[in-house]
């Protein structure tokens, strides 16, 4: 597979000259934190940030997605036919996306692309992007990759993967894709003998640096109805608020809800992230809502991602170990507690 | 003090009226309508806080 | 504040250990540098995990409510304030509560100090009286706390409870002559336009977590405006509109109740300012009708009882 050497500034250049065939998203700056945005030149890129505020789940899955639309207005030619939306599949690609965000993808996929149904506008979506990943020479001390089958410098799901070696980055195209992707772009030479060498070197040093310990080896041998009846829920529940932040931010979460709305002679049918936190989540139309207390929703959510999700798939934890929700989720409850608590239990 | 809210993000001032009118109070309910009618219209077609459709995703 | 810690620790074990309290609200240390978690303990034992410092600034009054015990919690000025609103609008009994009053210098804005540090990751932040050391992988900076007092901290003159059954500690004295809201005059000079660019642009990065309004104690709806469906008000996508109209009338169902105690900013993922919405509130509170939040447990709020000398000058 086709690997090249950049200097950082023949990187940019590189990604200026791709950017006219393909849509290209970077880590950028905004405020206090980092969050990818189209590359456009009006800012630009940061790739020795940590990670992004929000996943970059968003790209390829936007919050609000428009599915179906219609129109009663009888002077328009389309007038009372329930189509859909027409979308924008022109390639694109996540250059700077870290190990744990690509990896996650692919735990997503698991729920958006199966052998009986394929949800058409994730599926398109990612089949559209690119993923140009960037491994992190210092991961964060909320960082646990290493613990869920990933790693700082792992390949799963990228196309190419970047090591910042200092003054250049070296990318080693990892599919097809990411050949096509890295000969098209301008500059770069082939690696030279130190830096074959720096590249696993910089793998094994970044891997010894994650300072989280969370076992989860032990969650799939627990008894499910055990787990559920476990006496710490209430405790770990105590704090939640039942806000969104984790879910949103989790680039392994998908849950979404389906809305119309509609305005006068016009409609459309919708879908907007939802998530597992909110009490309406799991209200029925009869009024009953099973998960009505907030323990069972918090229960829920750490059952889901690291119970339900490892005895339905038997690969391990719906979760990349990217830290966002140990960092944002205003009450402290930390996922690598309560994944400790369970696979004790 | 939803006056001074909404004005404060940048409605307007004139978008919005208040004005206490009884059922007795012909004369006034016509004055006042008109002079909303006419307040509304100076400002032209309004553009914030606005949503047509759902222009998302 | 940390040296709180271990008085707020022997009070709360002998409360639960005479029974005067059957639960007791307080923090547990984080587990990530400027986080604190909220528990709830029962067991006296269990006491030795509370903790109290200058990253305690989420709003314990959210866990008060439908709640059958006695409780003991811990509370700082603006956090009394909030349990005087819940009792007079009978969301909590006054009989209920055993509220353990801390004098309150004021919480560490967790953004500003990120920021100071230039964006590096912080490992460790440990205070020591008025100052704090933040560590990261290969550096070590202290700072002085006042330079980095949450927005709300930085122009509060209720630092003492105003309500509390024992006080940890002595009483600090309260700030005079505060000029609160030197940013909401800012905006009330700039042209309609300028303030809805600046109100849009605050809110652009708004997911709709609700994580402001989960946070903020006056926020109790058992369902709120925006998760009513029938009708719908608001709608549930990120369109600009519909992220304002939530913005808007949350801070609007706060009007004159209203502490400013900050948690909704903390706890925003993305740091949108939202206290931009509810402090030209509690100006316009003050100023039409002199009132404060919080403070009186027999004053009805002007928003609840009508006064001949009620402002009406926007009424035609």
């Amino acid at each position: 597979m086709l690997e090249k050497s950049y200097t950082k500034e023949e990187w940019t250049g590189a990604l200026k000259g791709l950017q006219e065939s393909c849509r290209i998203y970077v880590p950028v700056k905004d405020g206090d934190d980092h969050f990818f945005r189209l590359f456009d030149g009006s800012k630009a890129p940061d790739f020795g940030y940590q990670n992004t505020r929000l996943s970059p789940k968003g790209i390829v899955y936007p919050q609000s997605e428009r599915m179906f639309e219609y129109t009663l207005d009888e002077s328009d030619p389309d007038a009372n036919i329930y189509k859909e939306v027409g979308k924008e599949y022109s390639p694109r690609a996540i250059v700077g996306i870290r190990p744990c965000d690509a990896q996650a993808f692919g735990l997503v996929r698991r729920n958006f692309d199966t052998p009986e149904y394929r949800d058409p506008w994730w599926v398109k979506s990612y089949e559209a992007t690119t993923l140009v990943g960037l491994g992190c020479n210092e991961p964060c001390a909320t960082c646990f990759c290493t613990f869920v089958g990933g790693g700082p410098f792992s390949e799963k799901e990228l196309d190419v993967l970047l090591y910042d070696l200092g003054e250049r980055f070296a990318a080693r195209a990892l599919t097809e894709k990411g050949s096509r992707f890295l000969d098209k772009g301008p500059g770069g030479r082939p690696l030279d003998d130190d830096e074959k060498k720096a590249l696993e070197e910089r793998k094994r040093s970044a891997e010894k640096k994650i300072t989280s310990h969370v076992p989860t080896d032990q969650l799939s041998k627990k008894v499910v109805t055990e787990l559920f009846d476990a006496p710490f829920w209430e405790a770990v529940a105590f704090a939640c608020i039942n806000c969104g932040t984790c879910t949103f931010l989790c680039p392994t979460c998908w849950c979404f809800d389906i809305q119309d709305e509609v305005m006068g002679k016009e409609g459309e049918r919708m879908r907007n992230w939802d998530s597992c936190m909110f009490p309406q989540f799991t209200l029925h139309g009869s009024g009953h809502n099973p998960r009505e207390k907030k323990f069972q929703r918090v229960r829920q959510r750490f059952m889901h991602k690291l119970k339900y999700y490892v005895d339905k798939y038997g690969d391990g934890i719906q979760c990349s170990g990217c830290g966002r929700c140990v960092r944002s989720c205003p009450v402290n409850i930390d996922i690598r507690q309560v994944a400790q608590l369970m696979n004790s239990y | 003090m939803l006056k001074g809210l909404v004005e404060h993000v940048g409605i307007e001032p004139g978008r919005l009226h208040f004005s206490w009118i009884s059922s007795a109070e012909s004369t006034k309910f016509v004055e006042v309508a008109q002079e909303v009618a006419k307040a509304v219209k100076e400002l032209g077609p309004a553009e914030r806080l606005v949503k047509r459709r759902a222009e998302v995703g | 504040m940390e040296q709180f810690g271990e008085k707020i620790r022997e009070r709360a074990r002998e409360l639960l250990e005479t029974g005067k309290v059957e639960v007791f609200v307080g923090y547990r240390k984080g587990t990530v540098p400027m986080m604190n978690h909220p528990v709830l303990i029962r067991d006296p034992g269990k006491a030795e995990i509370l903790h109290w410092d200058s990253h305690c600034g989420l709003n314990l009054c959210n866990y008060l409510t439908k709640r059958t015990e006695k409780i003991g919690v811990l509370a700082n000025g603006c956090n009394s304030r909030n349990m005087v609103t819940h009792i007079i609008e009978n969301q909590v009994k006054r009989e209920q509560l055993y509220i353990v009053g801390i004098p309150c210098t004021g919480m560490i804005d967790h953004r500003a100090v990120a920021r100071a540090v230039k964006g590096r990751e912080i490992l460790a932040v440990d205070e020591e009286g008025e100052a704090f050391t933040v560590r990261g992988r290969d550096f070590e900076e202290t700072f002085r706390k006042k330079d980095f007092l949450q927005r709300n901290c930085a122009v509060c003159t209720h630092h003492n409870p105003v309500i509390c059954d024992e006080m940890i500690g002595d009483p600090v004295e309260e700030p005079q002559g505060v000029q609160a809201y030197k940013d909401v005059e800012t905006v009330e000079a700039m042209s309609a336009e300028k303030k809805w660019g600046f109100f849009t642009q605050l809110i652009s990065k708004c997911v709709r977590c609700y994580a402001c309004r989960n946070a903020c104690p006056l926020c109790y709806c058992p369902t709120c405006f925006v998760d009513e469906s029938r009708p719908q008000w608001v709608g549930k996508s990120v369109h600009e509109t519909d992220t304002m109209t939530f913005h808007l009338l949350r801070a609007y169902h706060c009007a004159g109740r209203c502490t400013d105690c900050g948690a909704c900013e903390r706890v925003c993922p993305v740091g949108i300012p939202m206290r931009q919405f509810t402090k030209k509130l509690n100006k316009d509170a003050m100023e039409y009708f002199s009132w404060e939040p919080g403070l009186s447990l027999e004053e009805r709020p002007p928003l609840d009882t009508y006064r001949p000398d009620d402002y009406n000058e926007f009424v035609r």
